[in-house]
């Protein structure tokens, strides 16, 4: 199921770009799209079958789709059973989200120019860049808010929106040494925001459902199984034959079998192997659970990708120092190989992401479950609406997995130039 | 001493605490009287596997390797799918036309960001079964195409293999001399060797001879449309064709963009020098840029095959009966979940070991000798 | 940078520690999963000092368990959680549901996760005696039947030899379509679909001849037919069943006072509804001349032994309605589904429900 993205070869920029040309529109399209014959055959194709295509598309989108299915059910694509009374939990931590990751957005951009300032790093980027990248999250959140049709629901998106750009602001303000932690900035947003939820006689997440509970399982396993992966990566290139055995054996195990059956044995066994007596943890807890001990494996060999990438003279000159192997480890190579690794984190986020919709085998109705199960309502069963529900499924796993994959990509290309 | 004091220790910890949980499942697995045998792996099945001769009355165990063998099928033909769509659109990222470098990041953004399942599912139902039903289906005589399948001109046997086998042995082992002889004769001379011409031509003759010097041992075998489906012929299920064209997208998406990082990786002078050299577009793409690519994306691509084969496990949504749906149909009569999960287990890393195993020995064959 | 690593380490292992304490303290709060050793017996003590009855449901087949756009449960199998709440804690949303698959189900009920399986399950001799489970009081008599285009030539199965028939997998259906057709020396082609949408479209577009399923679940189908694909006009279900089909309620052996509390709680909205008693008349009823309906409603000084409340019976009946209301409004006439009663009509007009005398 899960797969390690490429995005990490994109490489980096040429050394000298050439001026910016101003081309007049004739001898572009001339040079773009009608270079040869048989680039014209190729332009005509593809213009034939990218039209058809986006008629059929929208044909279907605008005319012939029947989108009440998706407007009555909109709340239990998004949060499922949430209870009601506690709906003000999500909008703080969403709230909270806007201004962290507002704040840390730019606190990045101000590092970021200094670095460029001193010419430590290269602009990337073109005209109406902040746009491009915002853009798909802005058509999203307008498609929601126009099948939600609430006045309520409306304003609250368009202050956690002026909340964001705010703390954008805000972030460019930031003295440069606290902009540093950036990183831990968001993070802790993130980890504020679960607490607002589930702490303090909130809703335990072994409720929730649909896109909730699809973020709660993706963030939850990258994030847990982010320090086991590194220790199994540690592990699997110990010297000690006993370490190093145990976790290949564990790492190539898991890799070698598919997600769902892991997800599987995850809810059958994990409940056995406690002693007798003690309570079974929850189908979600279960699940997480299995997540994680998946995506460890795959972790784990994204570390030792990262391990591999230090040069040996990084650990020569450590033990010329006169280090210990732990502190060799701790100080000088696990920060170069982390850093290297983070793309790559990312891409397995998103894939993991995209892979908690097996978590329906398990009987957890996440979203793409929610898709399945609204079909069978008393005044949609049997109408056919398995297109509607899928498509608008298929949007909102598409804006979360390329927005996320374009700003990884941008993390790359400054981790490449970035601070050395 | 220290590092074998800390072994042991590790090693005692790490068997102490599965022997922990393992005896807790087996003292709960006891008290709740749930059995933990193998042994339904022996009952009859007792249903049938959609385009198979399968037996209901034949036990489970044959009804799995059914399932194993739908699996393999699907796997492989998806791998040799995807490797070409995805080296295709590869390199057309890299095109120089706008229109095709833009449709082609197009195709791999849309692709690698939503769920394969979505994909699947969205060939199914909205391609694959609208096409004509049965009645009213393209019917050409040698190709039959409707939602029941395509069925295509196959061959048939009709008469004893044996000579025909013999002849095209022998004619391989010509084809294979003739192919080193070329070879020697390409480094003694450095006249172009063309000997996969050679050696093709060689079997083409071998193949001629032996179907009639063995009696047409076979012959055409034309589809013949019925009101309920075709026979003959060589059918391929609507179920196959979804989930194979699922497959292959998807993992092209992700293969594409292995190839354009792999080629983008090969250092630029290369091509400059493929360009002094006059090399045509082509023959640059061919016999400079893709080799130096290829070292580089084969642990990438072994990744993507792997997971190609895990995501087969996807066919249980649209009635492909590979070896995950098989287990569930069982799990649903009779089969106890928890045995008939931990053989479903072992079939895919018996997969994964396998592949790893053979993208080992190219990786090895291919990679560069330190001098 | 030095410090680099500490700015990736950290931030994650506190959100890693966050989320686990998040899980943890969850959990800790929930204090009512399951007993990963299943307790034997007195499963009616500690569902009345939980406050709540966990109770198996499958939440998506129409008419027996689907969750509304509100959020709310609701079907043929989850009023009968209700009614079983009602019966032990006198309140009928004193209902955790649990949504389990057909692989997870058994073992849901043997560890303990939940008290009761109401999820269309088929009693047969070796769930019953293989699963350690026990079956009770059937409430819903199905069938598996054929349905077929209304403008082809099938008539009976005998007819149907050589077809292409879509099945919803999940149960016993490949098992007794296999062997409808063997008995009958036919040939067929099975699809087996996870998913009745799917299946739905490949029927529709002409993939296979016929659609195998419980056949009231065919009749749903039926009546919800699209009209641009010809209502329910354009389909016919043939005669034949080709298997008998009980669902009802299931527990952990080897408990009967539970096992007990749950039959005579499905028994009293049948015997309800061969009084007359509804959701509407059984404050009224309480007063009635007939002396076996004051007992069922606790009015008479009886003690069952059952461990259920005097007036447990009420309670059910004001919650849920008696049988007739519970399927007039989830599966019969009320609902989209539209089944006959059939099978499931009360002894008296012919059907197979007979309530045990409640005295």
């Amino acid at each position: 199921m899960t797969s390690i993205r490429v995005d990490t070869l994109e490489p980096l920029p040429g050394r000298e770009e050439p001026p910016r040309r101003h081309v007049p529109p004739g001898r572009w399209l001339r040079e773009n799209l009608f270079s040869t014959w048989y680039n014209s055959v190729l332009t005509v194709l593809f213009a034939a079958l990218l039209g058809l295509l986006l008629y059929r598309v929208g044909r279907f989108v605008f005319v012939d789709g029947r989108w009440e299915i998706i407007e009555r059910n909109l709340r239990l694509l998004l949060v499922f059973r949430f209870p009601d009374d506690a709906l003000w939990r999500l909008w703080t931590a969403m709230y909270v989200l806007a201004g962290t990751f507002g704040l840390a957005a730019g606190a990045a951009a101000t590092v970021r120019r200094a670095e460029v300032a001193a010419g430590r790093a290269r602009p990337i980027g073109g005209r109406f860049l902040p746009l491009r990248r915002v853009a798909p999250v802005v058509v999203l959140a307008a498609v929601l808010l126009w099948l939600a049709g609430s006045v309520g629901a409306t304003l609250l998106v368009a202050g956690a929106a002026a909340v964001a750009v705010l703390g954008r602001l805000a972030g460019t303000l930031l003295p440069r040494r606290y902009a540093k932690w950036t990183a831990v900035l968001a993070l802790v947003g993130l980890a504020a925001a679960f607490g607002i939820v589930i702490g303090l006689g909130g809703v335990s997440p072994r409720t929730w459902g649909g896109l909730l509970l699809t973020i709660y399982l993706a963030i939850g396993g990258i994030a847990i199984s982010f320090p086991l992966g590194v220790l199994l990566a540690l592990g699997r290139r110990s010297s000690l034959p006993a370490v190093r055995v145990v976790c290949v054996t564990y790492i190539e195990i898991i890799r070698g079998v598919p997600l769902i059956t892991v997800l599987f044995v995850g809810y059958l066994i994990i409940g056995f192997t406690l002693p007798p007596g003690t309570p079974t943890p929850s189908v979600v807890t279960r699940a997480m659970i299995g997540i994680i001990l998946f995506t460890a494996a795959y972790v784990a060999e994204i570390v030792r990708g990262g391990l591999q990438s230090v040069p040996r003279g990084q650990y020569e000159a450590a033990q010329a120092l006169g280090l210990s192997p732990v502190k060799t480890t701790w100080l000088i190579v696990l920060p170069q190989a982390l850093r290297a690794v983070i793309p790559a984190m990312v891409g397995q986020f998103i894939s993991l992401f995209k892979d908690t919709s097996l978590v329906f085998i398990i009987g957890l109705t996440e979203l793409l479950g929610v898709a399945d199960l609204i079909t069978k309502q008393r005044e949609f069963t049997a109408q056919g609406l398995i297109f509607e529900t899928l498509l608008f499924v298929s949007l909102l796993y598409w804006v979360g997995s390329y927005s996320m994959s374009r700003e990884s990509q941008r993390l790359e290309r400054r981790l490449g130039v970035g601070e050395r | 001493m220290l590092r074998v004091v800390f072994q042991l220790v590790f090693l005692v910890l790490v068997v102490g605490v599965v022997l922990y949980l393992y005896s807790n499942v087996l003292r709960n697995l006891d008290r709740l009287g749930i059995g933990t045998s193998f042994g339904f792996l022996d009952e009859s099945a007792g249903f049938s596997i959609a385009n198979s001769d399968f037996d209901p009355s034949a036990n489970l165990f044959a009804a799995i390797l059914v399932g194993v063998q739908n699996t393999a099928i699907v796997s492989f033909a998806g791998i040799a799918l995807a490797t070409v769509i995805g080296v295709i659109v590869g390199v057309a990222r890299l095109s120089t036309n706008w229109l095709v470098r833009r449709t082609a990041a197009g195709y791999v953004e849309t692709l690698r960001n939503v769920p394969v399942l979505i994909i699947i599912l969205f060939w199914y139902l909205a391609v694959i079964l609208q096409l004509p039903p049965i009645q009213r289906a393209v019917d050409w005589g040698w190709l039959v195409l409707s939602n029941r399948g395509l069925v295509v001109v196959w061959l048939e046997r009709t008469g004893d293999l044996a000579v025909f086998l013999a002849v095209l042995g022998a004619g391989a082992v010509l084809a294979a001399a003739v192919s080193v002889w070329r070879t020697r004769r390409f480094d003694a001379t450095g006249q172009p060797h063309r000997r996969l011409l050679w050696a093709a031509g060689v079997l083409v003759a071998a193949v001629v001879l032996g179907f009639f010097a063995g009696g047409r041992p076979f012959g055409l075998s034309l589809p013949e449309r019925g009101e309920l489906g075709t026979e003959h012929g060589f059918l391929l299920s609507p179920e196959y064709g979804a989930i194979l064209i699922g497959l292959t997208l998807y993992t092209s998406s992700h293969i594409a963009e292995i190839v354009r990082g792999s080629i983008l990786a090969v250092p630029r002078g290369q091509t400059e020098a493929a360009n002094a050299l006059g090399l045509s577009p082509f023959a640059r793409l061919r016999y400079v840029v893709l080799p130096q690519a290829t070292r580089i994306m084969i642990p990438p691509l072994a990744n993507q095959y792997l997971n190609l084969v895990k995501n087969s496990s996807l066919g249980v949504a649209i009635a492909y009966p590979e070896v995950t749906r098989v287990i569930r149909i069982a799990i649903g009569q009779q089969a106890p979940a928890p045995q008939s999960v931990l053989v479903l287990m072992l079939v895919y890393l018996c997969f994964s070991l396998g592949i790893s195993l053979v993208t080992n020995l190219v990786n090895r064959r291919l990679a560069l000798r330190e001098r | 940078m030095r410090l680099l690593h500490l700015k990736v380490t950290l931030p994650l292992s506190i959100l890693g520690l966050l989320l686990a304490g998040c899980i943890g303290g969850s959990e800790g709060n929930e204090g009512q999963g399951g007993q990963a050793g299943g307790q034997q017996g007195n499963t009616l003590q500690r569902v009345q000092d939980r406050g709540t009855l966990n109770c198996g449901i499958n939440d998506a087949v129409p008419g027996f368990g689907v969750v509304t756009p509100q959020g709310e449960y609701e079907g043929f199998d989850i009023d009968y959680c209700r009614a079983v709440a009602a019966a032990v804690l006198g309140d009928p949303n004193a209902v955790e549901f649990k949504p389990v698959t057909t692989e997870q189900r058994f073992t849901a009920l043997q560890s303990g996760e939940i008290d009761v399986l109401i999820r269309n399950t088929t009693w047969t001799a070796e769930r019953d005696g293989a699963e350690g489970a026990t079956f009770l009081h059937t409430t819903f008599y199905d069938g598996q039947g054929m349905m077929v285009p209304a403008d082809s030539d099938y008539r009976r199965l005998e007819d149907m030899d050589g077809t292409t028939i879509c099945v919803l997998s999940g149960t016993t259906t490949e098992l007794n379509l296999a062997t409808a057709f063997r008995a009958r020396n036919l040939e067929h082609e099975p699809l087996s679909f996870e998913d009745n949408e799917t299946l739905q479209q490949a029927f529709q577009q002409g993939r296979c001849d016929g659609w195998t399923s419980d056949k009231s679940q065919l009749a749903g189908v039926r009546s919800s037919w699209p009209d641009n694909q010809g209502g329910p006009d354009a389909l016919r279900i043939l005669d034949e069943e080709f298997s008998k089909e009980p669902l009802g309620p299931v527990v952990r052996d080897g408990d009967s006072p539970w096992a007990q509390a749950i039959d005579w709680t499905v028994i009293a909205t049948i015997q309800a509804e061969e009084f007359g008693i509804t959701s509407e008349n059984v404050e009224q009823m309480k007063g009635d001349q007939n002396e076996e309906i004051r007992r069922l409603l606790g009015e008479e000084n009886f003690d069952s032994g059952l461990g259920l409340p005097d007036d447990f019976a009420v309670q059910v009946i004001q919650a849920v309605g008696n049988y007739g209301e519970i399927y007039d409004r989830n599966v019969g006439a009320d609902s989209p589904l539209g089944l006959e009663r059939g099978l499931n009509d009360l002894y008296t007009n012919g059907g197979l429900h007979y309530a045990p005398p409640y005295r």
